[in-house]
Parts: structure tokens; sequence; C-alpha cells
């Protein structure tokens, strides 16, 4: 609108023009229950959309994360390494540092095992 | 006070939420998960989806409004640290599993 300056507005009205024909992996129904927990009631369902983006992104951020730590300390151990086919499993060793990157603090209980 | 309320309803859709989050690790290459991690990232989607709404609404309101808008989700989501600008870079990521879920009123139409 303003020459060719773009500002966040203007990519999250096209975020929602983009969102229609989109199905984030939470499902809608599923969002909105939260959302009106917290007295959010979205009359467009392509708001609840982005929000379920957002949250998936978050989400998405820190496991990337978490499985780029599980990958450098893979590569100083090789005895579990099984030709190309490497699994990977997320485990808190990984998730910590990943969630402390993104400025959380998760303290593991000693009890469980 | 425990985030997951007792009743079947919430505790239905904490389930739904945690099949989520394992689409979600799966699509960013990991094979397996220890429970703990699903239970801990599970718990902080749920509370990050608690915490957007309520703050999307405060800002809806602040605006004087009764019906929010997409810039009072956007106000929302600058204010908890995102980038929403990267938010249509990621919805056109080219590693995505197709939803699960399925639109039960589409399936039910041949």
């Amino acid at each position: 609108t303003n020459g060719d300056v773009k500002t966040a507005g203007d990519s999250l009205e096209d975020l929602l023009n983009q969102i229609e024909d989109y199905a984030p992996t939470i499902p809608d129904a599923v969002t909105s229950f939260y959302l009106n927990r917290a007295g959010f009631e979205a009359s467009d369902p392509r708001v609840t959309r982005v929000i379920s983006l957002a949250a998936q992104k978050f989400i998405s951020d820190i496991a990337n994360d978490a499985l780029q730590h599980c990958k450098m300390r893979g590569s100083g151990q090789s005895s579990k390494k099984v030709g190309k086919d490497k699994r990977y499993t997320l485990t808190m060793e990984d998730l910590t540092p990943a969630l402390t990157e993104h400025g959380i603090n998760v303290k593991k209980p000693y009890y469980f095992t | 006070m425990t985030s997951t309320g007792s009743s079947d309803l919430a505790a239905a859709h904490r389930r739904a939420l945690r099949v989520a989050v394992g689409v979600i690790c799966m699509e960013s290459g990991f094979d397996r998960a220890n429970e703990s991690c699903l239970e801990s990232l599970t718990e902080m989607l749920q509370s990050y989806l608690t915490e957007l709404g309520r703050s999307a609404r405060t800002y809806c309101e602040l605006a004087g409004r009764t019906l929010p808008m997409v810039t009072d989700v956007g106000m929302a989501l600058t204010g908890m640290g995102s980038n929403v600008k990267g938010l249509a870079h990621y919805a056109r990521r080219r590693r995505r599993f197709p939803p699960l879920h399925q639109d039960r009123s589409k399936q039910s139409q041949p």
C-alpha cells in the first residue's frame, strides 16, 4: 500500500490469502478449542489457521534445533551407525539445549527412568 | 493449577496435539522420540496456543473490538518474539507431510 515498503501487516494479509487451501498439521478444531479456552473466538477460520501454522512453526524450529544437536553429538560416536540408514531419536539430551536457545529452561526430573 | 483439565474433551484435544507434535518431529527428520520429550513439546504447544489466544484477545480488546482480526494475531506473535515474515516461508516448505486428519464432511461425499 505504501510504495514498495512491505510491512508485517501486509505479509500477514498475504499469508491470510495463501492459507485458504492449506491444512496445518494441528487440526482447526483443536486450535480453536485452546483459543476459546483463552477467550479468543475467531470469526474467520483463516485466522485460526494462521495461529495453527505459527504454533506448528514454533515446535518445528525447536525440533530442528534438537536434530542439529543430535547430529552433532552423533558425529563423534560411530558405534550406532548402520550404513546410510541412520535413525535419529529425540531425547531430552538434545531437546534441553535446543530449548535453552529459545529461552526455555527445562528441568529434568530425577525420578523419571 | 494443572494445564490439562480432567474432562474427556480436554484429554481428546490433548491427544490430538500429541499426534501433531509427533508429525512435526517426523517432518524435522526424527524417527523416534522419547516419551518425556513428546510430553514436554505437547505441553509447550498447548501453552503457546493458550498464550497466543490470550494475547491476541487482549490486543483486540485494546483496539475496542470484539471480533479479533489477523492484525491482533500479528501483534501477539510479534510480542511473543516470532517473526511474522518467516511464517509464509514456513508454509511453503518443501519437506511436508500430508495432514493426518481428514475432513469428514468431504469424505462422506463421493
